[in-house]
């Protein structure tokens, strides 16, 4: 089997990861099977950032976000003689092994969060929760991230998860209807409500729109 | 659904279709007909258009440093730390940043400004210029040269000006404004010399103004304004 033309007919199906990307990522993943050290050095440098983010952005909690993509890699590392190029690219199975992990994550966590959207019904809470953000963090995020985030956090995990694939991480519907791997209709559906319901708390918390 | 009949609904509905740029043209149409006829739905296409633009326009955050090797250790297992001359250079793998490139350049712009302040010469540095003794010397040399140029620039414009003024006065040529200051004060006579005939009242302020700005300046940064006036009288320090 020829790798170029193998790929070039994988990008042309799944229509949404550069060639060399892919093509990077294959060779990495085979020489990590093969036991290369350094190739899983370089794929988690070139993933890391990009985990992160998903996670940070699902959780709203920094700490939780770097236990989390460490538990993606590790599963990821565990994992990766199963994984099946022929099934998509290297991100979009990393992309999915993350949002079960966060789904598991939210299930796990769910009582701790009933405890807080009690809280949060509270005005007082509710203002609190929104200046409360820690000043690394405001700094990190910049004003409008920040007050995205605050909103994000209330999406539920479906609406949420659509949303920062489509318009944070800026995936295609393809992508994201592999990761989800749910039909896309719903990935459209969930998007196109995570949308509206994002826009509906932001004007809520008094955010204009720029 | 023919592209005529769409409501509310349907405009809600495929709201991030019209946005994604993933309707036909047909079905583009129809979303046009009623979003820009319905006032509520014009609001929505507005808003969700603009949430999505901003929400493309935030940038990813940085990683924590830490992340990429607590992965790898966790993965690889806690790496061993480099042996030989690598591990004796590791630190300067550091400096190659531009944070630092950025205090060094500042340095070197403060020792610079610190030699020629000191009289050191960089085309033929001597050792001689380092001791105590002579770099007071220097600098003691420098304020004086600074202060005396100072001095002499400033007694030149003066000469300058009051003979523009006196030029002036012949020619019988005042502006208007010039001479209605004296007749508002006819008691004081701010442009007096030292007995000679008054210069106008501007030009002279003008020059007392220059030179008392050059003064300060010279007592401030005696080397600067030393090197400035010997540039602009063109001659040489004495």
């Amino acid at each position: 089997m020829a790798p170029c033309n193998f790929w070039g007919k994988l990008v042309t199906v799944a229509g949404f990861e550069a060639d060399d990307t892919l093509e990077q990522d294959a060779q990495l993943v085979q020489h990590c099977l093969q036991g290369d050290g350094s190739a899983w050095e370089e794929l988690v440098r070139r993933h890391t950032r990009r985990i992160f983010n998903i996670c940070y952005r699902f959780t709203g909690n920094g700490t939780e976000a770097e236990d989390l993509s460490q538990d993606v890699f590790l599963r990821v590392y565990k994992t990766l003689g199963s994984y099946r190029s022929a099934h998509g690219g290297f991100a979009t199975w990393m992309t999915s092994v993350t949002r079960n992990l966060l789904i598991d994550h939210y299930r796990r966590t769910k009582r701790d969060r009933i405890t807080d959207s009690l809280e949060d019904a509270m005005p007082v809470v509710e203002n609190k929760e929104s200046a409360g953000r820690r000043p690394d963090q405001q700094l990190l995020l910049g004003e409008l991230s920040s007050q995205v985030q605050t909103a994000l956090t209330k999406l539920s995990p479906e609406l949420r998860e659509a949303v920062i694939l489509r318009d944070l991480q800026q995936l295609e519907y393809n992508e994201i209807r592999q990761a989800l791997d749910v039909p896309e209709g719903t990935v459209k559906s969930r998007i196109n409500r995570g949308r509206i319901e994002l826009a509906r708390i932001l004007q809520q918390m008094g955010v204009r729109p720029s | 659904m023919t592209p005529m009949n769409w409501t509310c609904e349907h405009i809600e509905a495929r709201l991030s279709d019209y946005i994604d740029g993933l309707l036909s043209p047909d079905e583009r149409h129809a979303f046009d007909m009623h979003a820009n006829t319905c006032e509520n739905c014009s609001q929505m296409v507005a808003s969700i258009s603009h949430l999505v633009s901003d929400l493309h326009s935030i940038e990813q955050i940085e990683t924590p440093p830490r992340l990429v090797y607590a992965i790898l250790n966790q993965t690889l297992g806690p790496r061993a730390a480099k042996a030989g001359w690598q591990a004796s250079f590791g630190w300067l793998r550091g400096l190659a940043s531009a944070r630092f490139a950025y205090y060094g350049v500042s340095v070197a712009a403060t020792l610079l400004i610190l030699l020629m302040a000191s009289g050191i010469s960089l085309r033929k540095p001597k050792l001689a210029d380092l001791a105590p003794g002579n770099v007071y010397r220097n600098i003691d040399g420098q304020a004086h040269r600074a202060y005396a140029h100072t001095a002499k620039f400033v007694s030149d414009l003066r000469v300058v000006y009051e003979i523009q003024s006196r030029l002036n006065k012949d020619n019988e040529l005042p502006t208007a404004p010039e001479s209605t200051v004296p007749q508002s004060s006819p008691g004081k006579n701010p442009g007096s010399t030292d007995g000679s005939k008054p210069a106008t009242p501007r030009q002279q302020n003008r020059a007392n103004g220059i030179g008392r700005e050059l003064e300060i300046l010279a007592t401030e940064v005696p080397v600067v304004s030393g090197q400035l006036c010997g540039r602009l009288l063109g001659r040489r320090i004495p």
